[in-house]
């Protein structure tokens, strides 16, 4: 298996006028390319929470799309901190950090990771005081 | 499989590219000179006729001379084209009218579309997660093929009130002989008729634009009046001011914005409401291209109609109500070959200026990529890279 496609995108801190753009752009490669209906909805689910949480939760990071030859569409979303301090409550649905004006722009109902992991068909999180890693895989048919 | 309701005039018009650029569905381009439209893609949405300033693109419908091709014939009429009546009297010269037209019988479809709001709430309430999205528009169903095929699978899969009725029409005695007529207001139905399109899955035999048919409408409004009741409900379907109001249930209209909803409930991010109705018409249907009058005005028509003698929804089992909804887009192409298709694109794209200018003819540099790597265009072609490569000679 090896890599055939790979775009990287920047996402700024506290950015919440452009939320949403990565994952639109993600969205419409994926429509380009002509990848399933149904695998392109979870990437997008997927993809539209890591980058609120990079937005409202880090400062700032990158979103990284990769597509291999055996159909394996991997999301790799990387911020440069401050990192989640315990990831299992993170990982809890509901629990929340998110500051009040996150909540007041609708956003930090606590269902970010939780949804990223019923989404994705692999999922990893590596989280220090430098940053966190999501690593997610999607399985598109060859 | 459906045809565009879209004609173009090659003679009116003047180039100026505004329908290429405000296609939706990318489905416009100038070709040779002239405008080519993709029937696969078009979507009737109209937006290309908003566009034009030249009539070099109308929707037209069949001829009112087609009525002498059945012994027995019958008129549907949409309920937002009563609308343009003030009051229930207004409505009944226009019912008389219509018929003067040399109709048999002329059937308000405002029952129909009650029964259709109605069970289409039904299905939406009884969704274990998630929401449905409820398409009395034809467009905003072609939309979602098209532009967002993730969400096929919300669409409410109910059929059209045309359809529903033209069906019942058909199950009479001597039904194949009937000639069933459908009066529309926007494009976007036009186009749900056997003629002048054919679209041959259709059961309605022939669309009308009522623009078209007004005036002999007209000669007819002052000669009478016959007695016609409506159903609220299917009045108050071809408006999103009124049709529901339930704190779960979001209703919008105008295509701009029905577009961004259907951008964020890709990322599911409406799962708190249990059924979207979209009008891509400002107003809903009564906003329809084809229908003369300030939707504004027009709404609050609506409410004075329903005010009368209310008739009640029709009562067709559920079944005769439903239709299929193609579940996924057919692309037949291999994941390899997808990728392959996407990476030569990718690398004309890479030589072309990402202006988007549509100057080429062809709406965005993307679509321009396409058309080279099939061989239908050349890197040439494009006008901002000759005009570059002139100046450095």
């Amino acid at each position: 298996m090896s890599v055939i496609y790979e775009k990287i995108y920047n996402v700024e801190r506290d950015d919440y006028a452009n939320a949403g753009l990565v994952s639109s752009l993600i969205k419409q490669s994926l429509r380009t390319i002509g990848i399933s209906p149904a695998v392109s909805r979870r990437v997008a689910v997927a993809v539209y929470e890591a980058e609120i949480n990079m937005i409202i939760h880090a400062y700032g990071g990158t979103i990284t799309l990769q597509i291999s030859d055996d159909g394996m569409i991997r999301l790799i979303a990387k911020d440069k901190g401050p990192g989640i301090p315990d990831i299992e409550k993170a990982l809890t649905p509901g629990f929340s950090t998110a500051s009040k004006k996150a909540m007041e722009l609708g956003f930090g109902a606590g269902m970010g990771l939780p949804n990223i992991k019923r989404n994705a068909d692999e999922f990893s999180i590596e989280s220090s005081p430098a940053g966190t890693t999501l690593d997610l895989k999607f399985q598109e048919r060859e | 499989m459906r045809r565009t309701s879209i004609s173009y005039t090659l003679s009116h018009c003047v180039k100026c590219l505004k329908c290429v650029k405000a296609c939706p569905v990318s489905a416009i381009s100038l070709v040779d000179n002239r405008i080519s439209i993709n029937e696969d893609r078009c979507i009737n949405c109209g937006q290309c006729i908003k566009a034009c300033h030249s009539k070099g693109l109308v929707a037209q419908g069949s001829s009112l001379e087609k009525i002498k091709d059945y012994e027995y014939t019958v008129c549907l009429v949409p309920s937002a084209m009563w609308s343009v009546c003030k009051t229930i009297e207004e409505a009944e010269r226009l019912y008389y009218a219509i018929k003067q037209l040399g109709f048999n019988e002329v059937i308000d479809l405002s029952p129909v579309e009650g029964q259709l709001k109605h069970e289409t709430q039904r299905i939406c309430e009884n969704l274990e997660n998630g929401n449905g999205i409820a398409y009395f528009c034809p467009a905003v169903k072609w939309l979602i093929e098209t532009n967002y095929p993730m969400l096929l699978d919300n669409l409410v899969p109910l059929n059209y009130a045309s359809e529903v009725k033209a069906k019942e029409i058909r199950r009479r005695e001597n039904g194949d002989k009937i000639g069933i007529f459908l009066l529309c207001e926007c494009e976007a139905k036009l186009a749900l008729a056997k003629e002048p399109y054919k679209n041959l899955t259709y059961q309605v035999d022939h669309a009308l634009a009522i623009i078209d048919v007004f005036p002999a409408i007209r000669e007819h409004l002052k000669d009478g009046r016959e007695k016609v009741r409506f159903c609220r409900s299917g009045l108050q379907a071809s408006n999103p001011s009124v049709i529901v109001q339930k704190q779960e249930y979001l209703v919008a209209d105008g295509f701009d914005k029905i577009n961004e909803i259907l951008s964020m409930e890709e990322f599911n991010l409406l799962d708190s409401f249990k059924m979207l109705y979209l009008f891509p018409c400002f107003n809903g249907c009564i906003g329809g291209h084809l229908l003369w009058g300030n939707s504004y005005l027009n709404r609050n028509n609506i409410d004075a109609l329903t005010g009368e003698e209310n008739v009640p929804t029709t009562d067709y089992p559920i079944e005769d109500l439903y239709k299929e909804v193609a579940s996924s887009t057919s692309d037949s192409r291999s994941f390899k070959e997808k990728m392959e298709e996407f990476h030569k694109v990718n690398e004309i794209l890479d030589h072309l200026p990402h202006y988007d200018c549509s100057a080429c003819g062809m709406q965005t540099c993307r679509i321009m990529a396409e058309e080279i790597a099939r061989g239908n265009k050349k890197l040439s072609d494009c006008r901002v890279l000759a005009a570059s490569k002139g100046k450095v000679q």
